[in-house]
């Protein structure tokens, strides 16, 4: 017999193993995770979207209640915080470009939104005029709390970050990655102002004063305060590497994390540093919100650390998690949830003197 | 180790040179592909002139009476050819080495595109630990990844031409084709009927296969990199005077 026949065999072998090897080196099914998760709560539950589920937790003991869809599909997977509308449904976008409206008793799902190109990556801003859902597709979904479309705004980038309103001016704030803030028209989704470059991508929730101002973090390693009324610039003030999620405003104050693992506490009205925690008294990058309730801040580094900052900038206490911090924490009444990744345990209840009070571990895949 | 020696420096000249060709991430493949062609130039060289020795060899009297001394011993047969390699200062593996080489580029510039691309949180983040201070990442990212009718961050099978209501896989049949005639142009067709012909003959036949696949798989951004390397392939080998268009034709073993 002649030989060729084993050789070709061995040349596909060859084949098959390197384009395993590359697929991989992607990374890029739906299972391996490619962001941190979403996590919203009510008076009686957490939602996280991690992976392929939204899972609904029993604040009171951190049980499973449903998850959403009940058996994982590879082809679907939900990172976004998912949002309560009024009218009592859980909004949650998923990076399959679907959008879906579920009822939050059970997780069964009401109706999906298919018009969008790309991922959900941030979530939706939810109230009484209806659903504004930024896609990465660059554009701005406005729905009705049925899921039928209204209007679209396209941006010239993606948005990551929740749209904001407020009580300024009748506006739907959107921050973008094309380096622009807008304020939009919730009624129809036209321009009503846009603001010049800002310097760098912004993946942050803008934070909105009651006074009239808008704070965010770019790329560009800046904080910024602009004029909610036209977008102009108030002030801006360097921090040492990007500022992923937006800053958190308390009273006068704004409080930030940067990249570097530098921690900020800003004047509000100046943007001067009133005091800061830097690299060497904190353990990792910071990516998400600080959560701030009365006297004290909570936020957490890549790491895995939730720290407990007073407001003269002291650290009250600290808390390992296991896995690396990059979603919000979150206030449940009196407690606070902290999700990690790269963790067993995806969602973890601290109290407010960081006693761990429970931990969420979703079963295993069988 | 990857990371630093591999991987960084290919992020960084890719985004280097993004920023230098106005924020164009096709054209930025385009040069870059064609940057590590001019610097794996010796590797090509080293397996042009293998290829020719070994040629020269195969034509050689020597090497045609050993074949028929031995037909029929095939054992003995591999030794003998081992020695004459080792005579003559033939590597039997210098023209095959090369091509394998390409493999651990291919694979750094696969995971450079989608590092660079950072279309979810998570690649972003690792982005921003892996460019360099000397490059103006805030005023470049997020990179446009459109070129032309692709969509560089995801892979043809997702989101290819639609012509008339039909997908069609044009980068994947661009690579399948490039491929194929670097290949055959590269690889003059052995007149003997040995075993080094024969694997020759294998990789032909599988190579433009299986890098049309993983166009088809992987992101587009990796296919234009493909047709980049292989139309540039050709193009080197037609300015060393070495094309040969008959090398197209099969020709039977002698």
């Amino acid at each position: 017999m002649h030989p060729m026949k084993p050789k070709h065999l061995l040349f596909l072998l060859t084949f098959a193993i390197l384009a395993t090897l590359l697929s991989g080196c992607a990374g890029g099914g739906a299972t391996a995770a490619s962001s941190w998760p979403g996590l919203t709560v009510d008076e009686e539950n957490a939602y996280l979207a991690y992976n392929t589920y939204v899972y609904a937790i029993q604040l009171s003991n951190g049980s499973l209640k449903w998850r959403y869809p009940s058996e994982a599909n590879r082809t679907v997977s939900f990172y976004a915080d998912p949002a309560l509308s009024p009218d009592g449904q859980l909004i949650v976008g998923g990076y399959n470009h679907v959008l879906y409206g579920l009822d939050p008793k059970t997780g069964s799902m009401k109706w999906d939104f298919l018009q969008a190109n790309n991922r959900y990556i941030a979530s939706p801003l939810v109230v009484e005029q209806g659903i504004f859902a930024p896609n990465s597709d660059d554009t701005l979904y406005a729905l009705d709390l049925s899921g039928n479309l209204r209007w679209k705004f396209n941006a010239k980038g993606e948005s990551w970050a929740r749209p904001v309103t407020g009580q300024a001016c009748d506006c739907i704030y959107l921050s973008s990655m094309d380096h622009h803030l807008y304020a939009l028209d919730p009624a129809d989704g036209s321009v009503i102002w846009q603001s010049e470059d800002l310097g760098g991508a912004m993946v942050g929730m803008p934070a909105l004063s009651e006074t009239g101002s808008l704070y965010i973090g770019t790329f560009d390693s800046e904080v910024l305060a602009l004029n909610s009324q036209n977008g102009e610039i108030l002030w801006r003030v360097p921090t040492e590497d990007w500022v992923w999620s937006g800053p958190t405003l308390a009273g006068d104050r704004l409080f930030v994390g940067d990249l570097a693992g530098n921690f900020y506490a800003l004047n509000a009205g100046n943007g001067e540093t009133i005091w800061q925690l830097t690299p060497g008294q904190l353990d990792g990058p910071i990516v998400g919100s600080p959560l701030v309730i009365d006297d004290s801040i909570y936020f957490g580094s890549e790491s895995g650390t939730l720290y407990a900052v007073d407001t003269s900038g002291e650290i009250q206490w600290t808390q390992t998690t296991g896995g690396k911090l990059y979603t919000s924490p979150k206030q449940a009444g009196d407690l606070i949830l902290v999700a990690p990744i790269q963790s067993e345990e995806l969602l973890i209840a601290f109290d407010r003197d960081g006693a761990k009070k429970w931990a969420f571990v979703p079963e295993p895949k069988k | 180790m990857w990371n630093s020696l591999i991987l960084d420096p290919m992020v960084n000249s890719l985004l280097w040179i993004y920023n230098v060709l106005a924020n164009n991430f096709g054209l930025a493949i385009i040069v870059f592909t064609i940057l590590v062609r001019l610097i794996t130039y010796p590797l090509t060289s080293q397996q042009m002139k293998s290829t020719q020795k070994m040629q020269e060899l195969q034509k050689s009297k020597k090497w045609q009476e050993m074949q028929k001394k031995y037909k029929d011993n095939r054992e003995q047969m591999a030794q003998e050819q081992m020695k004459l390699y080792k005579e003559m200062g033939v590597s039997p593996f210098g023209s095959c080495l090369p091509t394998l080489i390409q493999f651990p580029i291919i694979i750094g510039l696969y995971q450079a595109i989608i590092r660079a691309l950072a279309v979810t949180p998570i690649q972003l983040l690792d982005l921003s630990n892996h460019v360099y201070p000397f490059i103006n990442a805030a005023a470049l990212i997020p990179l446009r990844n459109y070129f032309l009718w692709m969509d560089l961050s995801l892979p043809e099978k997702d989101h290819g031409l639609a012509i008339a209501g039909f997908g069609l896989p044009i980068l994947a049949i661009l690579v399948v084709v490039s491929t194929f005639l670097q290949s055959k142009l590269m690889t003059p067709p052995s007149t003997t009927g040995d075993q080094g012909a024969q694997m020759s003959k294998a990789m032909n036949l599988y190579m433009p296969l299986f890098m049309g696949y993983l166009a088809y798989s992987f992101p587009s951004g990796l296919a234009l990199y493909f047709v980049t390397s292989n139309l540039a392939g050709v193009l080197q080998y037609a300015i060393m005077g070495k094309l040969d268009w008959r090398n197209l034709i099969p020709r039977k073993p002698a």
